[in-house]
């Protein structure tokens, strides 16, 4: 408890020397363009200076001794005695006499893939957080070289220092209590190279879960993995797969929907929406807004207003146009436009169709097929009887077999309007032309 | 009503045409029309931008549809009241029923329009209301009637339905725009031609008409009226006969109309019932299943880090174990993986494989042939 309320102190320690170690490399960039091209040594520049050093204030520093100086040695050796039986040619004290000198965040070598290895490949190594949980310190790495940041990486395999920036040996004592604090804390570091996405996601309603306390809410590498990172969209199943391993419900209603059965069909379909198609990415919002249930026809229409997508499967592209047209559609399409954070209770595609366990419209299970519309209509119209459902005209233009009644009245006033219309102004006409004649011939004639 | 000759005023004669109440009826109709065509042609044409911006002015669609429903209400009010007067005038009075149409106004029709044109010498003698006043009138009586029936379906859609097939719902709600528009379209030509562009008639505020207005457009009331035929009244003692016996219909209909009217407003709030939200567990990594589903495990296979040392194919390789048609059972399959194998195989997680997806592992793995396919093999 003591520790969670010094830990915010200690990250807005690291978050202030960061900037300011960004923003200092950012300066010494503009004044050496000319000299050295943007490399990736870019972020390993600023380090060298000492500019950071004398911008952060004493209070900064202090705060960073206090957290080390209370716990190194503790959880240091606790780690060691305990769990680890370091190899004799791995006493990296040793051999890493220069990494002790700075401690703080000014480092100025970053170690090797191998010398952090030395440890980090023996199997069965662990870390014992303070919470009584153990976290296993062993990396494996040929996954490591066989994940994206790997051998494959187009911009160069990543050294563990890349994303473990802060870890020198000896390690600092880590703040955290519990795997999942720590592996909140650790996640920053992605932001260092994918920030478009890093922030994306902070705007997610998984960083607000964890804003408000819900700690077991997704972070980047929740979804992507850590050192096992593979391209996350291949294959295509990986994606919904990846939700489902939190959203285990929904993802069961989901894999047996029409869209979960074709994606997880033996030759999987590719235009079937996964998870993201309809949630987002990394600014996943919250679907549970009104914001999310005003603009989700919109989302449905994405696929099943294009007309070329649908006509592959002999789907009507017409639903949305359709949807539009009807009371319900009006009126949420007015919603929209008026001010889409408005609660509305009239009913959007997934109100018929289903959310997760949408089915095929014609399925035995599909909640709009004729047997099941009742019910369905009966979710926000309690009251209705047998021939209610009826009154709902579908998604198909009228024609004299579907709708006889609303086609022969189209068809009525299709012909009375312009009749009427017609012959009133015939009217009105002949009486223009009679006053035109009365007005230029009573001079001429002199009146009858 | 009886149209008296005025006091002559200044040189003109004029004639009493309107009641004041019936101008203010004809006030309360103006207003209601006006107004349910505003607040009901843009839901009729909701996708158009003319009608958003309209909609927007009104306060958004929920306060459009009250003030159209309020105003429809206030007609359906009028309506009443007007079939009350109308009875009164008929039964009571003896009026003769001066707004329905006969064969003299189709020929009136015909002969006014052979003088417009020039074939005929004469103007028509129109007589107390000419056919395109009937036509106007009956236009109204028919559309009114109309659009309330209409539009409770509409506004009632449940009760409808459980009197009549549901397909008539959406039809009425065809009949209902398409009569919008074909007295919107059929008073800016006819009635504004006629009252406004033609010449300003005010007799429908004023109560009056000159001499001239009359001789074109009700020359035949004009001749009745200056042949006295008109000026007949119905003795005292008939009329108080009638009103004793018309009185008691007259309350007891207006009170069945007027609470059928509260109950077209009020009997139906199903349709607008808003669905309590549902509570859908959303974080589950854990959920529980009975049977695996070999169709996902085989598609998480190549997701998973077992894929990278046990085969594309789960085939494995040399010292690596082929996991086809493992004969494991599902616990100790479930042990091996969380447990690992010291200096062999890693540990994993639920983070990493929630329990579910190891069942549907297994249960593909299991049912997979022990021989791998060529294909994957070589691809392996």
């Amino acid at each position: 408890m003591i520790k969670r309320t010094q830990r915010p102190t200690a990250m807005k320690v690291l978050l202030i020397a960061g900037l300011l170690l960004v923003m200092s490399g950012m300066v010494l960039l503009t004044l050496a363009q000319d000299d050295e091209g943007p490399t990736p040594d870019a972020t390993s520049t600023p380090e060298v200076t000492t500019t950071v050093e004398v911008t952060t204030s004493a209070e900064v520093t202090t705060a960073v001794e206090a957290t080390t100086s209370v716990e190194t040695t503790a959880s240091v050796e606790a780690t060691a005695s305990t769990e680890v039986t370091p190899s004799p040619e791995t006493t990296p004290q040793a051999a890493a006499p220069a990494q002790t000198v700075s401690n703080s965040s000014a480092d100025q070598t970053k170690p090797s893939n191998e010398y952090c290895l030395l440890c980090h490949s023996q199997p069965g190594r662990t870390w014992t957080l303070p919470s009584g949980e153990t976290l296993s310190l062993t990396v494996d790495s040929h996954m490591l070289a066989d994940s994206v940041h790997g051998t494959k990486n187009t911009k160069g395999a990543l050294d563990c220092a890349d994303c473990h920036t802060d870890q020198r040996f000896p390690h600092k004592p880590e703040p955290a209590q519990t795997i999942r604090e720590f592996q909140i804390e650790r996640y920053q570091s992605c932001k260092n190279c994918h920030e478009e996405e890093y922030t994306k996601s902070q705007d997610s309603v998984h960083a607000a879960a964890i804003n408000s306390g819900t700690l077991e809410a997704a972070t980047c590498v929740d979804c992507h993995g850590s050192h096992d990172i593979q391209t996350p969209d291949v294959p295509r199943q990986r994606i919904s797969l990846t939700c489902g391993k939190c959203h285990g419900a929904i993802f069961d209603q989901y894999r047996n929907s029409v869209h979960g059965s074709a994606l997880f069909a033996a030759d999987s379909n590719p235009d079937v929406p996964t998870c993201i198609d309809c949630h987002g990415v990394h600014n996943i919002n919250d679907p549970t807004t009104n914001l999310f249930r005003v603009r989700s026809p919109q989302l449905c229409a994405k696929c099943h207003a294009d007309e070329k997508l649908m006509s592959k499967y002999n789907i009507t592209s017409n639903v949305f146009d359709s949807y539009l047209t009807d009371f319900h559609g009006t009126t949420v399409a007015l919603f929209n436009q008026e001010d889409p954070n408005v609660a509305t209770n009239k009913a959007v595609c997934y109100d018929c169709h289903g959310v997760h366990d949408i089915a095929k419209v014609d399925a035995s299970n599909s909640k709009v097929i004729r047997e099941n519309l009742l019910t369905t209509c009966k979710q926000c119209h309690p009251g209705a009887t047998a021939d209610f459902p009826a009154a709902w005209v579908g998604h198909f233009p009228p024609t004299i077999e579907s709708q006889p009644l609303l086609f022969i009245v189209n068809a009525f006033y299709a012909v009375l309007i312009p009749v009427v219309v017609g012959g009133f102004l015939f009217l009105v006409l002949t009486d223009i032309i009679r006053r035109i004649r009365q007005r230029f011939g009573s001079r001429a004639k002199s009146g009858s | 009503m009886t149209p008296e000759v005025l006091p002559a005023q200044e040189h003109k004669q004029e004639y009493k045409r309107f009641a004041p109440a019936q101008r203010m009826e004809h006030i309360i109709l103006l207003t209601t029309f006006v107004g349910l065509a505003v607040t009901g042609l843009p839901q009729k044409y909701a996708a158009e931008q003319w009608a958003k911006t309209l909609i927007e002015i009104l306060g958004g669609i929920e306060s459009t549809r009250i003030i159209h429903h309020f105003l429809a209400a206030l007609l359906m009010g009028e309506a009443i009241f007007h079939g009350g007067v109308i009875s009164y005038k008929l039964f009571v009075l003896g009026y003769r029923a001066t707004m329905i149409p006969g064969l003299k106004d189709f020929w009136d029709v015909i002969h006014w329009i052979g003088f417009n044109l020039g074939l005929r010498k004469s103007h028509p003698h129109f007589p107390r209301y000419n056919f395109g006043e009937k036509a106007e009138y009956l236009a109204v009586v028919w559309g009114t009637l109309m659009m309330a029936a209409t539009g409770f379906m509409m506004w009632n859609p449940i009760a409808t339905t459980k009197l009549i097939p549901g397909a008539v719902v959406p039809a009425a709600r065809a009949a209902h725009g398409g009569e919008a528009v074909l007295a919107v379209l059929s008073i800016v030509i006819w009635h504004m031609y006629n009252v406004h562009l033609k010449h300003f008639n005010r007799s429908m505020f004023t109560g009056k008409l000159t001499r001239e207005e009359m001789v074109e457009e009700h020359a035949g009331e004009l001749e009745a009226i200056e042949k006295g035929e008109l000026s007949s009244t119905l003795p005292q003692e008939v009329i108080t006969r009638r009103q004793k016996r018309f009185w008691p219909y007259a309350i007891v209909m207006t009170i069945i109309l007027t609470a059928g009217l509260l109950w077209f407003l009020t009997v139906e709030d199903t349709a607008i019932k808003t669905v309590p939200r549902q509570d859908i567990v959303i974080f589950a990594p854990e959920v529980t299943i009975e049977v695996g589903d070999a169709a996902l495990g085989e598609s998480m296979w190549p997701t998973l880090r077992c894929a990278r040392c046990h085969g594309e194919a789960a085939n494995g390789d040399k010292d690596i174990p082929s996991l086809r048609g493992t004969g494991l059972s599902f616990d100790a399959f479930y042990k091996q993986v969380r447990t690992g194998k010291a200096d062999k195989m890693p540990a994993f997680s639920t983070g990493e494989i929630p329990d579910p997806y190891l069942l549907h592992l297994w249960t593909w793995l299991k049912e997979k042939p022990t021989a791998a396919p060529t294909a994957a093999t070589t691809s392996g």
